[in-house]
């Protein structure tokens, strides 16, 4: 009879306590599908892409989620703990959300995750220095930019990768550029902006590389006379989004679209007749995009769902009038990208690069001349002098093995010395990395001639060249 | 106390079973997060018949299909079932499955419409089918492993593309008897005729065998059917794995498929295509008679394994299969023209490498099911047929709106095996980055693509690899020819995706899935050229006994280890031990070689790790002269000639596990 009893009455907590837990689950409603938003309230800042300013760092912007069922219902503040808060990142399951914040007005810009389930912040990142522009990695991992001040590779803000905890944090960019505004392809690889910034200042491109800092490439470099200033985002049918602005109108431009499969010679400008300024773009499942636009530089940047295909605005979905509302991302689960291998052994303190022909020009050229007479040598110019200059093999290759993380950048000379082509823009190479390019100032639409480069039938020549003799040849070993 | 002490000792032993088999897995799979999943290993790879009867399934897989005149008949070669499968494409239905003989290849329709003629690769034959009775009525004699079929033009002989022996015979359809055989490409496939009659195309899927750094070059035979004589023989450069051909309606055109490989590049990267690039071979028929290659690729993705192509009655369209991309290339052949017109020879050159030239001709990417393989068109062109050979139907689309509208269920079976979708994965070039290549690129048929890779393990340059084949390969570990991996799991793991295929690397249940596939549903072929029936000529006995001897010729003893017999004892002729053999070259990191097995060794030219010996004789007449790779110094020319006799008639182990046991190491040295 006890026993009946004290069944009854854990039986009756139970079912208390179920019912409890079913109403406190109904009371919260779920940020499912939900899109979140920058939005800022005051002015825009003007900003000078030229000079090396970017909208990374935009003051009083606050992180808002918005029932696109019920635009105008609530607004939900996610960041008003805050002085200023952007660049919102979803992870792939759909489950947390990735910030950019300063606590106030002169701290450190951090990285912040905050749990969509409970709405709790935590912060990842714990530097002196501002860290911004954070997204997930398929591996878990966060990659993220950070202004290293005195950088000695007189770089800007460069690309980290951390643990989810903030922990572990490695470089893996290593040039005199500023990088920002990356996120994950669905290859595996980070699509990301970078700019160079010395010796000279350069316009931004959009850059590729996986994400242990290896293979990095150019993906598309953007008209002439025109600025990448946001992230480009991938849709589901093999295209990749974004906005480019011109130098004139730096605040705002075209919705471009370009397709993965041929970055560099697929531009679409989906906004071509359409009047006024777009912001940002963010892909939905349905294939429309979620854009930030604004009709007249009088208005204030709102929230549509354009459709690519008719290539109009379409629905307004948010807009206020006391903000320009400029980013916008929507909750759900995504794809997880490719979980990529990595060749990086950081016990090896160099990598290597292979060149198959130096005189192989773009085919659009060969018509004049396709090959550069009298070059058999290529310098190599380091931050702050010249690594070496080297002998290429008969057929145009050359093979060498580069200290690594260092950035250098290769131009090819004749027997006197002069300049003949080049220089390229700064490589790295990551520790145990190998890599190949066809030619120097090649189509990058080629594919290698296949062939045995004569310089790989010898041991590869060491950069910096100093480094072949004396002692500091063993800084090399591997 | 009792079950106290009971529940202790199962605690121990359940502890220690874990510990063991966690080791046990960890072992086999080199990796310390392998599901302990018994299944895996003891299950899929299960060798018991009855297991394997159970966990297999009989499937059909179409592999080449053709269209009767009046479009109301589809005639598919059901490779894996051994029959052709008569299908009714309005129906959608299988009116009828004839059997014909092993591992059928290609069918083709006589003009009248009353005869079908199948090439059985396996079988060295032709079966002549009555399509009005549906019934085999002749069998016709060929040279070894017929694939490929054509008529000659008056329709009373019939071409066949000997594809083992690199031959064509010519076979009177009269007397049946082969009138000609002509010598044609490594490893010969397709057949294409020209629409004027005068003209057969036939492909060749290997390179020509030419030491490593020399450009590679496969062969296009072309036969003048008015002489029915060899008239050219075109080398394609830095081209192979040239599937099949089609003319354009009007002649001037003639399409060949084929893959780029980058084998003499080191294998650094995969980007930009770095290992593989596709593409079709474009012969011009009149005027400059130039050879065109051009990519069907582009920068970011890949289309492998292009196999058939079609091309529309009005020329306008050629259509490409691409088996390891699950997708149909639509070609419009008219910009092709363009292109070609306005290039000059050096640009063309230059677009044979171009990774961006395909978006000027290609106009669009139809995805099929898995595996597609041949295609035909009906008569009218409106409709494209395809073969999805690991799906056991036909999709059917439409040439106008390039859409696929349909598909013919041929009525295999619908479960999916795990052994099926190993095999599915090894087609599909899903798993390397970009669907560069498929592990079938390489090791097309399941065997090996007779190219040499430039692997640059440590150093570029370094680590010359002859590709391996991986016919029954589950009793021959270690892998590589440095034998590091000790199971197929190792070999496809993480390792594997790192230097190759530099993408994410297999599932666990992928990688259960493709070493389930590799280790036991990949048989060899009967060696009907050297060993049909197993009986040895005079000169294989000889040449066995020169293999197995224990003394050399002046009578002095061989030691043991510098036998023949010693290392490659039957049934896999292999020890699975490593031996330095003194083929190290200054190139190699310093290893021993995992002795190969050497069943269907003829099949495997070039020969050696690093395939320096283009024939078996070689391997002794170049690179063998210090006997440390088996004592053969001492023996004469026609010892030689014997024991390369005696080699090339190994068969598969299945016919050689019956004289395993008088080979065991004691036995030898008694």
């Amino acid at each position: 009879m006890t026993k009946l009893r004290v069944s009854l009455i854990s039986s009756f907590i139970l079912a208390v306590g179920y019912v409890i837990a079913i109403f406190s689950s109904c009371s919260e409603k779920s940020l499912e599908g939900m899109i979140i938003c920058t939005r800022v309230a005051a002015k825009l800042p003007i900003t000078n892409f030229s000079a090396g300013d970017s909208e990374r760092y935009i003051p009083q912007a606050q992180i808002v989620a918005v029932d696109r069922d019920n635009p105008g219902g609530s607004i939900k503040v996610l960041t008003s703990a805050y002085y200023s808060a952007h660049s919102p990142e979803i992870s792939f399951d759909g489950k947390f959300l990735l910030f950019s914040a300063q606590l106030k007005q002169n701290d450190p810009w951090q990285i912040y995750e905050m749990s969509l389930t409970d709405l709790k912040i935590r912060q990842v990142t714990t530097t002196n220095e501002n860290c911004t522009n954070a997204a997930y990695l398929p591996t878990g991992r966060i990659v993220f930019s950070k202004l290293a001040i005195n950088d000695p590779l007189k770089g800007g803000h460069s690309l980290y990768t951390c643990d989810p905890e903030g922990s572990d944090i490695r470089r893996i960019t290593f040039n005199p550029n500023d990088w920002f505004a990356s996120n994950t392809l669905n290859d595996g690889r980070i699509l990301t902006i970078s700019a160079q910034v010395y010796p000279e200042r350069k316009s931004p491109m959009f850059m590729i590389l996986r994400p242990d800092g290896t293979k990095s490439d150019l993906l598309y470099k953007g008209c002439d006379g025109s600025l990448l200033t946001g992230s480009g985002r991938e849709t589901i049918d093999g295209k990749i989004v974004f906005i480019e602005s011109e130098k004139s109108n730096q605040g705002g431009g075209s919705l471009i679209s370009i397709s993965y499969n041929r970055p560099q010679h697929s531009r679409v400008n989906l906004s071509a007749e359409i009047k006024g300024d777009f912001r940002a773009a963010f892909p939905e499942p349905s294939g429309k995009l979620l854009v930030s636009y604004r009709i007249s530089e009088s208005d204030r940047y709102a929230l549509y769902e354009f459709d690519p295909v008719r290539k109009v605005p379409g629905k307004k979905i948010y807009a206020d009038k006391e903000y320009d509302v400029l980013e916008a991302i929507v909750i759900g689960k995504r794809q997880l990208p490719k979980r990529l291998p990595s060749e990086v052994d950081m016990s090896v303190k160099t990598g290597q690069l292979l060149c198959q022909d130096i005189h192989l020009l773009d085919p659009q050229a060969t018509n004049i001349k396709d090959k550069l007479p009298g070059s058999s040598r290529v310098e190599l110019i380091g931050l702050n002098s010249s690594l070496g200059t080297i002998q290429v093999e008969e057929d145009g290759s050359f093979y060498l093995k580069v200290v690594a993380d260092t950035p250098f950048r290769i131009q090819s000379v004749d027997n006197e010395g002069h300049v003949l082509q080049g220089p390229c823009g700064w490589i790295w190479l990551r520790p145990n990395e190998r890599r190949g390019c066809v030619g120097c100032h090649e189509d990058h639409e080629l594919s290698p001639d296949n062939r045995v480069p004569l310089a790989v039938k010898k041991s590869p020549v060491t950069i910096p060249v100093h480094l072949n003799n004396g002692v500091e040849k063993k800084v090399l070993a591997d | 106390m009792v079950l106290g002490t009971l529940g202790l000792l199962a605690m121990v032993i359940l502890f220690i079973g874990h510990k063991v088999a966690r080791e046990h897995v960890n072992y086999m799979t080199a990796v310390e997060d392998h599901p302990l999943k018994c299944s895996s290993c003891h299950l899929y790879t299960s060798k018991n018949p009855l297991v394997r009867k159970l966990i297999n399934a009989d499937y059909l897989s179409p592999f080449n299909l053709a269209v009767s005149g009046d479009g109301n008949r589809l005639y598919v070669v059901a490779q894996d079932a051994n029959a052709l499968l008569v299908v009714d494409p309005l129906s959608q239905k299988v009116i009828s499955k004839i059997a014909v003989g092993e591992q059928p290849h290609s069918v083709i329709l006589s003009s009248s419409g009353q005869r079908a003629y199948v090439s059985n690769q396996w079988s060295d034959n032709v079966s002549v089918i009555d399509l009005a009775t549906s019934k085999v009525i002749d069998t016709l004699k060929t040279g070894n492993g017929p694939a490929g079929l054509s008529l000659s033009r008056d329709g009373k002989s019939l071409y066949v593309v000997n594809s083992y022996s690199s031959t064509i015979s010519l076979i009177n359809l009269s007397t049946k008897e082969e009138q000609k055989r002509f010598p044609a490409g490594n490893n010969p496939t397709g057949a294409k005729l020209s629409p004027d009659g005068k003209t057969l195309v036939v492909t060749s899927r290997r390179a020509i065998i030419a030491p490593y750094g020399e450009s590679i070059k496969s062969e296009l035979t072309v036969i003048d059917e008015n002489i029915q004589r060899v008239s050219d023989r075109k080398n394609i450069e830095s081209a192979y794995m040239m599937e099949n051909a089609a003319f354009t309606p009007s002649g001037d055109l003639a399409f060949v498929t084929m893959i780029r490989p980058k084998n003499l590049v080191p294998s650094i990267q995969v980007d930009r295509g770095w290992l593989m690039t596709y593409g079709i071979v474009i012969l011009e028929q009149g005027g400059k008679g130039r050879i065109i290659q051009l990519l069907l690729d582009e920068p970011n993705a890949f289309y492998s394994d292009p196999f058939d192509i079609a091309i529309t009655p009005d020329g306008k369209k050629a259509f490409v299969s691409h088996s390891g991309v699950n997708s149909i290339s639509v070609i419009n052949i008219d910009s092709i023209r363009s292109l070609i017109a306005e290039s000059t020879p050096e640009l063309l050159k230059i677009y044979s490498n171009h990774l961006g030239v395909s978006s000027r001709y290609v106009t669009r990417r139809i995805t099929t099911g898995a595996d597609p393989k041949g295609l035909a068109l009906s008569p009218d062109g409106k409709l494209l047929y395809v073969a999805e050979q690991l799906e056991d139907r036909i999709a059917v689309i439409n040439t106008e709106s390039l859409e696929a509208i349909r598909t013919i269920d041929l009525g295999g079976p619908r479960r999916i095996t795990v052994n099926r979708q190993g095999r599915r994965l090894f087609a599909n070039a899903g798993h390397t980055f970009q669907k560069q290549f498929a592990c079938y690129t390489c090791h097309p048929d399941m065997h090996e693509d007779g190219l040499i890779y430039n692997m640059a393990g440590k150093d570029m340059g370094r680590n010359l690899t002859n590709t391996e084949s991986l016919r029954d390969i589950a009793e021959t570990a270690p892998f590589k020819w440095n034998g590091k991996n000790q199971t197929v799991y190792k070999q496809d793991g993480m390792r594997f995706s790192t230097v190759l295929t530099r993408t994410e690397q297999f599932s666990y249940n992928d990688l259960d899935a493709i070493t389930a596939y590799i280790l036991t549903g990949i048989p060899y072929p009967p060696n009907l050229q050297y060993n049909p029936a197993g009986e040895l000529t005079e000169s294989q006995l000889r040449g066995k006994e020169v293999f197995e001897r224990t003394h050399d010729n002046s009578g002095k003893e061989i030691p043991e280890t510098n036998r023949c017999i010693t290392c490659h004892p039957p049934p896999y002729y292999t020890n699975r031990k490593l031996a330095d053999v003194g083929t190290l070259a200054s190139s190699d990191d310093p290893i021993k070689f995992d002795t190969p097995h050497l069943n269907n060794i003829y099949a495997s030219p070039p020969y050696l790790h690093d395939g320096r010996a283009s024939t078996l004789e070689e391997i002794w007449t170049k690179y063998g002269t210090t006997d440390k790779h088996g004592q053969v110094n001492d023996i004469s020319k026609n010892q030689l000639n014997d024991l390369v006799d005696y080699l090339k008639s190994l068969r598969a182990p299945l016919y050689e596990r019956k004289d395993s046991k008088s080979f065991h190491a004691s036995t030898i040295s008694n």
